[in-house]
């Protein structure tokens, strides 16, 4: 009988060594990968689909309303913050930019984040004497943006016992450098509501 | 007669009663509906291309007598078919009860030259 359960419990614990590796995942099996695109309602401070809202609407707006005729130079601004969350903001104009050149309807000149590392580059082409002198880029010729980017984003908190209401709404202009009109503005709300 | 007969009468139709596909071109053909759509109907779609990108423009009505939650994305695809920019994040729809909503979209790549609407009702 000892010998029957010994021999019973032995070849599950074959059966079940074998199971395990019928998938390329290593791991306790308490973490997955998750769906980047889907609604996030873990809190309501802002969230990746609020970014991701913000980005997509925007861009398109944009693009399809026909002032960035002939792909122009345009200088992104960071969003102000006028909210009393953290909010990455530049995260926002990341996504903006990389949508827009991906719909092909802008280039971007540096910015002020990568305008030090473009200078740096130039100084050290030119002025280190340790390149080849047909391949250095030339000082003088960096173009100019002829639109500016620049948007601010706010919010509007209100609590009772029952509630929490978060509005927040993203405004984003385009302007014109040299007239200094706006050419062309839109803005985006959005509502996040707790019940207690 | 007899039983057999009788069954393949029946089958008939049942067959009969089975939904027919949406016709292709028709605003049903152009929803990809993640699970059975309760309460919603789907109304006439616009499409245009303005400023060389494609805009849709889609209507949804809730026929329910209670508020209804619903997520919904758009899929833009080009002249094969197939998807010509990556998947769009989710959206949240709150629909009060009998409301009709028109989904406005634009298309993030000239390329596009169709849609598809993917609806998730939770």
């Amino acid at each position: 009988m000892y010998a029957r359960i010994s021999l019973l419990a032995l070849s599950a614990l074959l059966i079940g060594g074998c199971a395990n590796n019928t998938s390329p995942v290593l791991g306790s099996g308490n973490i997955s990968y998750g769906d980047p695109k889907a609604v996030e309602l873990v809190t309501n401070e802002f969230g990746s689909t609020d970014l991701q809202m913000i980005a997509e609407s925007m861009t398109r707006s944009l693009a399809q309303s026909g002032v960035l005729k002939g792909r122009p130079v345009v200088q992104v601004y960071d969003v102000r913050n006028k909210t009393s969350e953290y909010i990455d903001t530049r995260e926002i104009t990341t996504s903006i930019k990389t949508q827009l050149m991906r719909s092909g309807t802008a280039r971007f000149a540096s910015d002020n984040t990568d305008l030090q590392s473009q200078v740096d580059q130039l100084k050290l082409q030119n002025q280190s004497g340790l390149y080849k002198k047909s391949t250095v880029a030339k000082t003088g010729n960096m173009i100019a943006a002829r639109y500016r980017l620049e948007g601010s984003i706010s919010s509007i908190v209100k609590r009772s016992s029952d509630y929490k209401d978060v509005f927040y709404k993203f405004s984003l202009q385009l302007v014109d450098v040299e007239s200094g009109l706006a050419e062309w503005m839109d803005e985006k709300e959005i509502r996040k509501t707790t019940e207690r | 007669m007899g039983l057999k007969s009788i069954a393949v009468v029946a089958l008939a139709l049942l067959a009969g009663c089975a939904t027919p596909p949406p016709e292709p071109g028709s605003a049903a053909s152009k929803v990809l509906a993640t699970g059975p759509i309760e309460d919603l109907a789907i109304g006439p779609m616009r499409m245009a291309r303005e400023n060389g990108f494609l805009t849709v423009n889609a209507q949804l009505s809730n026929t329910d007598t209670r508020n209804k939650t619903l997520y919904y994305r758009y899929l833009w695809l080009g002249p094969e078919g197939f998807p010509v920019a990556d998947a769009e994040s989710w959206k949240s729809l709150t629909l009060y009860a009998q409301q009709t909503s028109f989904l406005p979209a634009i298309a993030p790549v000239p390329q596009a030259v169709d849609f598809r609407l993917e609806i998730n009702t939770p």
